[in-house]
């Protein structure tokens, strides 16, 4: 190794976790939007870990319904230049209890995805839902409240129709990241929206919040992407014409 | 993902501050705090940069603005900065400000980070390293202190070392806090632990943290304590700020590069010579770490980049550049063959406190603010190292009249462009109060 070579500094692996309801209610558009949303955001991430020199984004996407499934597959998080995108289909109910528990086990350094050789950041982690849990699902997340990633994530939910907000808020445990909406259209900028602006914030290390308030709970990523998100809702608005935009 | 965070379009016309208009052209890039566009200023045609904010990332806009119309009134420190020329108006909720366009041969630090751009010599990496510590000083000089500085702030040409330092809308006066959340890597403990604002003495640990990236290509304090599974906000408050411990810490060995993760301080540390090894110890020591104390002055910095500049010589083996001890052997870090020195010339007066010994090699060179006790030109060759059947010589590049004394008294000049031979034991008199003495290694 000469004295101009180098291998790359070692990047903290950023995950982003997202859980996306495709039980039948979301069949036609609301599926094809969440579809569109997801697909849409691989190639931001992709983009984002281009400029990051501090962390590494990677994605892992689990569908349920009757059942779970994780779509970017069970060996771990995917690089998002890397994954073929594949589309949901919607089907089945909403084992929301089912998605807990799948998610807690895979939140694991020894049996599930968290074990990145130089370690991770916090992870973001986004459930999209359409309806109230078809189980019973109040032990499950409370187990999943106990696991240590889980509490130190950047947690958001997205609900869509008829989905039960006080359950999405029960998951994210912050009213903040609960944004609820009844446009199929708006649903697909939402995920789009939120799935950019919390990945970005945790991965370039904004998401501490004691960087301005010694104060605050420096674990508490959620509060902070809360307030990402509210700030940056204004912006959302005005952007009236997409046509106009590159 | 311009089109959910700004409504910014092409061909919009903006309003400057000045009355002059602007076109907006295209998208040069994205950063945490905004988008900058390609312009052209109406009337004129010439090309601009034009950073627009998101104002949610901005804590206090009013006085975040203000303070940019301040830096836009007193002016750059220096060329090297991509400094704000001109403030819009507020439109559409938000505001920017124009600056120049930096040119392609600049390739931002994170580049370096991420081993996708390399210098093409360690001439370039060094020359980078001193341009850094310049803008520094230029800055400090004027008062300011660079609040935001990360791997994203430096913008370097891999060829000549040439910096330009961008994100210089986060630049305030001393004693202000520019609303902006830098990241914690690059700040220093004591404004991690929220016991100061970012001053004078905060920034100069954060240029030791650039110089340990540019040079030994990791994060001082990243190694086998800091690698933690999850690096939640607790952790990154004890590894940057409330129990920080340097990777290559001389008491303590709790932190050290792992095998495989930080493969380039193991590679590289050893391959520097002690002078630079021990400005970075002191620079990440726990009283720098602690108490704020004994972190290196910018003209320090200086004096050992330039004599680490002068240190870069050709393996005899490999050819391969690396850094030459004056009088110890040194592993060439590509071939791995020792090589020592014959000799090396001492000079007889420190500056700023910084002993200068330079190793008799080939290829060599000497610098004017080395041979000029009033110089500040740490680029311009004044002397280089020759090596001939038998002989070493020191070419004169400077603009001076050399003195040369031999141990028996023989004394002769050497004009501009001459050679000087070198014996053991001679002495030369560079002019300008400079003076070294030529001293044989024991082989």
């Amino acid at each position: 190794m000469g004295m101009i070579d180098r291998v790359e500094v070692p990047r903290k692996v950023c995950p982003v976790i997202i859980l996306a309801d495709k039980s039948i209610s979301m069949d036609g558009l609301p599926i094809g939007s969440e579809n569109a949303a997801i697909e849409g955001i691989l190639p931001e991430l992709a983009s984002m870990n281009k400029e990051n020199p501090d962390a590494f984004i990677k994605f892992a996407l689990m569908e349920f319904s009757t059942g779970v499934n994780w779509k970017t597959g069970i060996d771990g998080l995917v690089d998002p230049a890397e994954y073929k995108w594949v589309d949901l289909v919607a089907d089945g109910a909403t084992s929301f209890g089912l998605a807990c528990k799948e998610l807690n086990n895979k939140l694991s350094v020894s049996h599930g995805f968290m074990k990145q050789a130089s370690g991770s950041m916090s992870p973001v982690i986004i459930l999209i839902s359409d309806g109230e849990p078809t189980d019973s699902y109040s032990v499950a997340l409370a187990e999943l409240k106990k696991n240590n990633w889980f509490k130190v994530a950047a947690k958001i939910a997205i609900g869509y129709g008829k989905a039960n907000d006080k359950v999405l808020e029960e998951f994210t445990g912050n009213p903040e990241t609960v944004i609820h909406t009844n446009d199929v259209q708006e649903l697909k900028n939402l995920i789009k929206f939120v799935a950019i602006t919390s990945s970005m914030v945790v991965s370039t290390g904004q998401a501490t919040k004691s960087n301005t308030d010694t104060n605050a709970d420096p674990d508490d990523t959620t509060s902070v992407v809360a307030d990402a998100l509210k700030q940056a809702q204004a912006a959302l608005s005005d952007a009236t014409d997409p046509g106009e935009e590159w | 993902m311009a089109d959910i965070q700004t409504s910014i379009r092409k061909n919009q016309k903006i309003k400057l501050l000045n009355g002059q208009t602007v076109t907006v052209t295209g998208k040069i890039g994205e950063g945490g705090q905004g988008i900058v566009y390609r312009v052209k200023v109406d009337g004129t045609n010439e090309e601009k940069a034009m950073k627009w904010y998101f104002m949610y990332k901005i804590n206090d806009p009013k006085s975040f603005c203000s303070n940019l119309a301040d830096n836009v009134a007193t002016g750059s420190p220096s060329e090297t900065f991509v400094w704000p020329e001109q403030l819009t108006e507020v439109t559409n909720g938000s505001f920017g400000y124009i600056m120049e366009i930096i040119p392609d041969r600049y390739k931002a630090l994170s580049k370096y980070l991420q081993a996708r751009v390399s210098f093409k010599s360690c001439s370039a990496m060094v020359t980078a390293a001193i341009n850094i510590v310049e803008a520094f000083q230029q800055l400090i000089n004027k008062g300011y202190s660079f609040q935001d500085i990360n791997d994203g702030s430096f913008k370097i040409d891999p060829t000549t070392g040439d910096v330009l330092i961008c994100d210089c809308d986060n630049v305030v006066s001393f004693g202000k806090a520019s609303g902006i959340s830098g990241k914690a890597r690059y700040k220093a403990p004591e404004v991690v632990r929220g016991d100061t604002l970012p001053n004078k003495v905060t920034d100069r640990y954060s240029l030791a943290v650039i110089l340990f990236l540019l040079l030994v290509g990791n994060h001082p304090l990243e190694g086998a304590r800091s690698n933690v599974p999850c690096m939640t906000g607790k952790y990154e408050r004890r590894f940057y700020g409330q129990e920080p411990v340097f990777m290559f810490d001389e008491q303590l060995d709790v932190n050290r590069p792992v095998p495989g993760l930080h493969r380039n301080a193991i590679a590289l540390w050893p391959c520097y010579p002690d002078f630079i090894r021990k400005a970075f110890i002191r620079s990440f020591s726990q009283d720098s770490l602690l108490r704020s104390e004994g972190r290196l002055i910018e003209q320090e910095w200086l004096m050992l980049l330039v004599r680490l500049k002068s240190c870069i010589v050709r393996c005899m083996n490999c050819g391969c550049e690396y850094f030459a001890e004056s009088t110890i052997a040194t592993a060439c870090p590509d071939c791995m063959a020792y090589n020592t020195p014959p000799g090396y010339l001492r000079f007889d007066k420190k500056r700023t406190n910084v002993e200068i010994t330079i190793p008799i090699a080939d290829g060599a060179k000497l610098y004017e603010a080395e041979l000029d006790e009033r110089s500040k030109d740490y680029n311009t060759v004044s002397a280089e190292i020759l090596v001939k059947p038998g002989k070493y010589g020191l070419k004169n590049l400077s603009k001076s009249v050399w003195e040369i004394t031999a141990p028996g008294g023989k004394t002769v000049k050497k004009a501009p462009g001459e050679v000087a031979v070198l014996g053991t034991g001679f002495r030369i008199d560079f002019g300008n109060g400079v003076t070294a003495e030529i001293v044989a290694n024991s082989r």
